[in-house]
């Protein structure tokens, strides 16, 4: 092998180099970018460059009430409002995230929707889903939406297989609905169903020109929106991959050869194959303005992009929280839970356990300086300290740290491992000689606390009689 | 009364439960001595209540012989004021 060309001398420094520029512990990690992306379309280099997403206006849009709903028992109307004030707080003023929408076939749908709006929220806007029939526009005109979304699938799984029925048809059904809803006066949002299994070139291009023609006849508050519904998460982030499982492709030939502006671009994307959340994310970087998510990725099979994630995502893309109150998601995951609806601990953000370090050895940084272990403030931005579970990989360190935790210490009254001592054995112990194969409870540790540090006890809580 | 020396070996062998007479200053608590990671802070917590100290968690867990802790006991108590027989 022959040697490297390029020698990589160390740079002593006097002071941690912490690279604060992108990780600025009072935020995500900031995603920063150091040149265009490089995507070979119809074989000729298309440059994309990902700096535009500073000044784009990206957006999130919500399905918890119609995908998110399709995966779980129904939600009252009283949760569904609950959710949606608490949505509208997450997202903030600027409206990042942007939009939700409601069925409409059910009393208690449309009841939902009245309830929402008369909180007097500007976002999430609230907007409509039906299927692509025309009659249903009686639906989305009474409830007075402005916009609503249509089911419109376009591959030849669902044409033929579904359908029943061959492209041509189809597509005059689909132009008919989008004129019966600019007849109503309603903006159609045409949801392209498992657009990554479709002949884009021979169904796809073709229908999305004829909305584009079709808008041309219209007014801008009415012209088709396009969501790209990657319904079976085959979609693929990565250059060089062939359509339809291309998302840099996708986007790029509906924009640049079908003429569908950013603002009318939508992603909506499956977690089928572990992708979701980055496909989400990959749309915006090629030039799709909004993401389509759920809160806590809550959907149809395996789920849809997480709503939580987009949001960090949006905030490391925008170098700023833009109005956002990311301790929402806090709140909107314990009321989930609150009703019945499971996540998993290690979920990211919202998991009981998602910022709890069991090891020993990374309790011991944690004690140190929890930026050594921790995403970021998690505190300041989830209301969630990190916390160590203890084991018998714990260790001292990790006993100490569940004692200052608990006590509460700060500064200088924060104690070491050799003030813990007594706990640590008995938490030892506990594994080592009775035998134990499960962590050790919070209830548990405290009852110890009183009896094994009886001056700390005393000091921070008080009297150390049960 | 007994000497730091004395004192360290006799709280040494008491946590470690090794044999008192067996242990030379020269011993090291992890590798001669079999002390693990608990025992190890246990150790230093038993010499702070022994000599009635308080030890630096980073310097005294850095300290490797059964030597270097009377040596660093020694410090320590001239420099918190506490008599000692050396």
């Amino acid at each position: 092998m022959s040697r490297p060309s390029k020698p990589h001398p160390l740079v002593e420094v006097d002071e941690p180099n912490l690279l604060e520029d992108t990780f600025d512990y009072s935020l995500p990690p900031l995603i920063r970018f150091d040149g265009p992306i490089v995507e070979y379309i119809d074989g000729q280099p298309v440059q994309f460059d990902p700096k535009e997403l500073a000044s784009r206006d990206i957006h999130i849009t919500d399905t918890t009430f119609r995908d998110g709903q399709q995966a779980c028992p129904p939600y009252s109307v009283d949760q569904m409002v609950h959710i949606y004030d608490l949505m509208a707080r997450l997202g903030g003023p600027n409206g990042v995230v942007r939009q939700t929408e409601f069925f409409l076939y059910t009393k208690n749908d449309r009841e939902a929707l009245d309830r929402c709006r008369a909180l007097g929220h500007d976002y999430p806007q609230c907007t409509g889903w039906i299927r692509a029939d025309k009659g249903d526009f009686r639906l989305v005109k009474a409830a007075g939406l402005n916009e609503t979304g249509m089911l419109t699938s376009c591959s030849d799984y669902h044409i033929f297989y579904k359908l029943k029925s061959d492209r041509k048809r189809i597509l005059e059904r689909y132009c008919q609905v989008v004129d019966a809803a600019f007849e109503a006066g309603v903006r159609p949002r045409c949801h392209l169903e498992d657009v990554t299994r479709a002949d884009i070139d021979g169904f796809v291009l073709p229908f999305v020109d004829r909305l584009m023609e079709m808008s041309e006849q219209v007014p801008e508050h009415l012209t088709v929106k396009i969501r790209l519904c990657d319904t079976m998460g085959f979609g693929i982030s990565y250059p060089g991959v062939e359509l339809p499982r291309s998302i840099p492709k996708l986007i790029y030939k509906l924009r640049h050869e079908c003429g569908v502006p950013a603002d009318r671009l939508e992603w909506h994307g499956h977690n089928d194959f572990h992708k979701v959340h980055v496909n989400g994310a990959t749309a915006w970087l090629y030039g799709c303005d909004a993401v389509n998510t759920t809160l806590f990725g809550f959907g149809e099979r395996t789920g849809n992009p997480p709503m939580e994630a987009a949001v960090f995502e949006y905030i490391a893309l925008k170098g700023d929280l833009c109005g956002i109150d990311t301790t929402a998601i806090t709140e909107l995951a314990d009321y989930m839970r609150s009703i019945g609806l499971p996540i998993p601990a290690n979920y990211p953000f919202v998991g009981r356990h998602f910022n709890t370090t069991r090891a020993g050895i990374h309790a011991g940084g944690l004690r140190q300086d929890e930026r050594i272990y921790n995403i970021f403030d998690t505190t300041a931005l989830l209301g969630r300290p990190p916390r160590v579970a203890i084991t018998d990989k714990s260790g001292a360190d990790g006993v100490a740290l569940w004692v200052n935790e608990f006590f509460g210490l700060k500064g200088d009254e924060r104690v070491n491992k050799i003030k813990v001592h007594a706990l640590a054995r008995w938490v030892l112990d506990q594994y080592e000689v009775n035998g134990r194969l499960t962590a050790i409870s919070d209830e548990e540790l405290e009852a110890k606390a009183r009896e094994l540090l009886p001056e700390l006890w005393q000091k921070y809580k008080g009297s150390t009689q049960a | 009364m007994a000497t730091v020396e004395e004192r360290v070996k006799a709280v040494t062998a008491r946590v470690l439960g090794v044999d008192l007479a067996g242990i030379k200053l020269q011993d090291e608590f992890r590798a001669d001595l079999g002390a693990e990671s608990i025992q190890s802070v246990e150790l230093v917590a038993n010499f702070e209540e022994e000599f009635g100290i308080e030890m630096d968690e980073d310097e005294a867990l850095s300290v490797e012989t059964v030597g270097g802790a009377v040596e660093y006991i020694v410090k320590l108590c001239r420099e918190q004021g506490i008599e000692v027989e050396t």
